[in-house]
């Protein structure tokens, strides 16, 4: 079947990548200044937790040997002890693996959605008022700066009405008393997540209608839209059926595309909101100087930038039957 | 029995630039089971006649004279939800397969399926599968091919996709606009024949339109040249071919070659179409016409009947 | 070649375009914002005068000491050490410009060269250059940057600026090299080809020019992920401290705990960012349309 071959060939072009990517880092970990192994080596340890650690990365050893050793440990999932929390690298960034995904996907299904839904509608009534109002809102929204729209959030919705909570991930008291089940636990994960939801919602729905509305205008010029009214059918159906169909694919691409502008923003909102995620440990990890830690979530981010961009290539390739056949 | 009666129809658009009358006080008819041809270069208007005809004029055009009959009513007056139902169900349009006419995210079988139930929601599944295979094998597509999408056809079985489409809910007439254009001879040989048999068998009428007078003297029974917007020359095909008139409709015939018949002289001319946001006074044809005369650049011509069924837009000429 | 007359034929060519470009609404409001801000660039070199009081960064009041609202002394109010907020803003304008402009100009530079180059030589070169392109497209720039200020300490401002530009060009190098690969087909290039002309000299003579208003044309895209990117690392603290931009005065209103206390200090900077962004996006999206015919609302052919 031809879309297994397409995957296995993208898996592949993933995992070079992936190689180089880890190749530079290591690289430009030698090349930083300062001393390497003390980049790696909390100096609160004791000897003997030096030591292993020391051994363990290789750090004493000369540089073809150590780098054997970098991706020897990275490919068995040994990333370093971070200095902050005291625990090896890879129990926290499993930890907060679920946390980022949870938000990101989330956010990213129901931008797609609404954008393309909207600006199939903007495009549909091109020039009039609606038109109008709905790409400047949406221009606006595409370019608002996503820390000060989360602080934005936070300040009016968060502290000044109070319908949601400021931060964090979970309201400890409910998780604490025995007494609340799973339906409580998961509201409560929503209810945290709201504010984070909206903030990248609303800057990633502007640039997906955008798109949408851009790609739907050309695809109205297309002649088996002219076919599709000769037909007899009805406008709804010629719209949505014929036109939006069409016209969605690019925008699915460029999912895939902006996903490195959409991690940036993600990032950032984790950190407003100290979501417990990938994004803000990265960052946490950066002013705490806790080099194993950010290096790991560096890593995972890449690869998960690198798999969601392969899972979009193949919905496209799904779904697009000029590609399937 | 006359089908369609089309009178004194002019279409024009809004341009940038101002008004652009790009169909001249057009008048026709077409009976139950004979095919017309428009034959005419780029930007003639014979293209915008056959939108105007199923009401798909784009937003800034508009029929802004006449009347078009049909089934007696005047489908210029009609709402846009009662032409929607005259839509392929009594007019039809077939189009060109080198454009993107079929829907690519779409297979064929499904397409031609929306046709029909769009205009008869309450079809039942099976029958709707009778009908698509009995269209297909009418336009001789192998009945395996239905699901395929419209990227896996070739150049000439999309043309007969099309075909097969446009006869979905069993029209009274047909518009085909350049069907045979961008395919390779023998293809097109092909599909004319098709279409021939088709409209015998169906007794369908047939408005076919193209810039290839051979193709259209193949198909149709009577011919209308036109050129700038207006309908220079009107007869049966024997009329148009062996007396043509109008000089633009000599031109036009000096241009091809018959493998029987002597080989007419070639007339070597560009026709350059008049400014058609502000028309000549006199004659459209003035600039390129070998036989003009003083009179043609201010007075505009009028229809000289030659016989009952053949008239020319020329008053030079005999 | 006839100069006077290339000389001519742009002039009316610009004389159109600006003509295209007048009628846009999008281009209009963008170029309105756009010039404000550049006011407020170019007011930022007036504010010493007013006074070492007044300096965005060591501006101290000797009678306020902690975060006012507006008043006539400071007309946006103070910070949380009695600087005055309207001329950090002004600042804050002058190195966005600063940013965004040389950013975007270097990764324009790069790009073009590397698309040139890329489209033009083909084969083994080509894929290269493509597949690192694709590889810096993927990765995403602030946590780039944030990983290198990991590396290697605190980033001065133009190392960020080099730095951004360096993980930019990819966007550009894919569009010039699309063109070139198009430019490469034309006759006048063959015509050079047999004239004798090196490769260098075509490129750099007949395929540039055709392909500079395409780099420009993206530059103000550039722009606006330079601002952004710029003011995202100064935001979490890991930009230049010396320099107050809009994403520092963010920070600090952030860090000192005044988000909820001092709209008159939260709000401008974020409106500030998003609004020049804002700016140069639609310029962008204008020019778009005066330097692609087929986006422009079109006439229509019988």
């Amino acid at each position: 079947m031809e879309i297994k071959k397409f995957i296995l060939r993208r898996l592949l072009e993933i995992a070079i990548i992936f190689f180089v990517i880890l190749t530079i880092l290591f690289v430009l970990f030698r090349l930083a200044p300062g001393d390497p192994v003390a980049r790696m080596v909390d100096p609160m340890w004791t000897p003997e937790e030096v030591e292993h650690v020391i051994s363990q990365l290789g750090l004493d050893q000369p540089i073809w040997t150590q780098y054997l050793y970098y991706l020897k440990n990275f490919l068995s999932g040994n990333f370093g002890v971070s200095f902050h929390y005291g625990e090896p690298v890879e129990n926290i960034i499993w930890d907060r693996l679920p946390n980022t995904i949870l938000l990101f996907t989330t956010s990213t299904i129901l931008a797609a959605l609404a954008g393309v839904f909207f600006g199939k509608i903007a495009a549909w009534r091109k020039g009039r008022k609606s038109d109008t109002w709905m790409t400047i809102s949406a221009l606006v929204c595409h370019t608002l700066f996503v820390p000060w729209f989360a602080l934005m959030l936070v300040w009016i919705l968060g502290y000044k009405v109070g319908w949601f909570p400021l931060n964090g991930i979970i309201s400890p008291e409910v998780w604490v008393n025995e007494n609340t089940n799973f339906p409580m636990k998961a509201l409560d994960v929503l209810h945290h997540m709201m504010l984070p939801l909206m903030t990248l919602f609303v800057v990633q729905m502007g640039s997906y209608l955008l798109l949408m509305r851009s790609s739907m205008l050309g695809t109205l010029k297309e002649d088996y839209i002219v076919t599709a009214r000769a037909k007899g059918l009805t406008e709804k159906v010629v719209r949505n059926h014929h036109a939006a169909r069409n016209a969605a694919l690019p925008v699915i691409t460029s999912i895939g595309l902006s996903l490195a502008f959409s991690i940036n923003g993600g990032a950032l909102t984790e950190t407003v909101f100290t979501w417990p995620g990938i994004g803000k440990e990265l960052v946490f990890a950066v002013g705490n100087n806790d080099y194993p830690l950010a290096q790991a979530c560096f890593l995972l981010i890449a690869a998960v930038v690198l798999t969601a961009n392969l899972i979009v290539d193949v919905l496209y390739a799904y779904l697009d039957p000029r590609i399937r056949y | 029995m006359t089908l369609l009666s089309v009178e004194n129809v002019c279409v024009s658009y809004r341009t940038k630039n101002g008004v652009l009358n790009a169909v001249d006080d057009i008048s026709f008819g077409l009976d139950e089971g004979r095919s017309l041809g428009f034959v005419g270069e780029s930007g003639c208007g014979k293209t915008t006649i056959g939108m105007a005809l199923m009401g798909l004029l784009p937003e800034n055009g508009s029929i802004t004279q006449g009347r078009i009959i049909y089934g007696g009513r005047d489908l210029v007056q009609l709402s846009a939800e009662a032409m929607r139902t005259v839509r392929w169900n009594e007019i039809a349009m077939i189009f060109q397969a080198a454009m993107n006419a079929l829907n690519p995210v779409h297979r064929v079988h499904e397409q031609i399926r929306e046709a029909i139930l769009a205009h008869h929601p309450d079809t039942l599944q099976a029958d709707l599968q009778q009908r698509v295979e009995m269209l297909f094998d009418l336009v001789e597509i192998p009945r395996e091919r239905m699901q395929d999408y419209p990227h896996q056809f070739s150049g000439g079985m999309k043309q007969r996709a099309i075909i097969a489409m446009a006869l979905a809910c069993d029209p009274k007439m047909v518009i085909a606009d350049e069907p045979t254009t961008a395919l390779d001879v023998i293809v097109q040989d092909q599909i004319l024949q098709g279409i021939k048999t088709i409209q015998n068998r169906m007794n369908i009428s047939v408005i076919f339109i193209s810039h290839d007078i051979a193709v259209v003297a193949d198909v149709c029974h009577d011919i209308a040249v036109m050129f700038a917007g207006q309908i220079v020359e009107f007869g049966s095909r024997e009329e148009v071919f062996e007396t043509p008139i109008h000089p633009y409709t000599r031109l036009l015939l000096s241009s091809y070659l018959t493998l029987d018949g002597e080989r007419p002289e070639p007339i070597a001319f560009a026709a350059k179409t008049p400014n058609l946001i502000t028309p000549p006074s006199g004659c459209r044809f003035y600039e390129q016409c070998p036989k003009a005369t003083q009179a043609c650049e201010n007075d505009p011509p009028e229809y000289r009947e030659i016989s009952s069924t053949h008239r020319a837009l020329c008053k030079v000429v005999d | 070649m006839n100069i006077l007359a290339d000389r001519i034929h742009l002039i009316e060519r610009l004389a159109k375009g600006w003509a295209i470009f007048r009628q846009n609404l999008l281009g209009k409001i963008g170029l309105t914002l756009m010039i404000i801000f550049a006011l407020m660039a170019l007011a930022s070199f007036f504010t010493p005068f007013l006074g070492p009081t007044y300096d965005p960064m060591t501006g101290v009041d000797p009678e306020i000491s902690h975060a006012t609202g507006p008043s006539w002394r400071h007309w946006l109010g103070t910070d949380f050490i009695g600087r005055d907020i309207f001329t950090q803003l002004l600042e804050g304008a002058k190195i966005a410009f600063m940013v965004g402009l040389s950013a975007a100009f270097i990764s324009i530079v790069l790009g073009t060269i590397v698309g040139m180059l890329s489209g033009y030589l083909g084969g083994v070169m080509d894929t290269l250059l493509m597949r690192l392109a694709d590889m810096i497209m993927v990765m995403p720039s602030l946590l780039i940057l944030l990983l290198l200020a990991a590396l290697f300490g605190q980033l001065n401002i133009w190392l960020i600026v080099l730095l951004i530009a360096l993980l930019r060009w990819p966007g550009v190098s894919r569009i010039i090299r699309a063109q070139t690969l198009t430019l490469k087909q034309r006759p006048f290039i063959e015509a050079a080809k047999v004239a004798g002309a090196s490769h260098l000299r075509i490129i750099f003579r007949h395929i540039m020019p055709n392909v500079l208003p395409l780099s420009f044309l993206y530059m103000t895209f550039r722009v606006t992920s330079a601002i952004l990117v710029e003011a995202a690392l100064a935001f979490l603290g890991f930009g230049d401290p010396s320099q107050v931009s809009w994403g520092m005065m963010l920070q600090w209103v952030w860090k000192t705990g005044h988000m909820f206390q001092a709209p008159y200090w939260l709000l401008p900077p974020g409106i500030c960012i998003s609004l020049l962004t804002l700016s140069f996006y639609m310029l962008g999206r204008a020019m778009d349309e005066v330097l692609d015919p087929r986006l422009r609302k079109e006439e229509h052919s019988g």
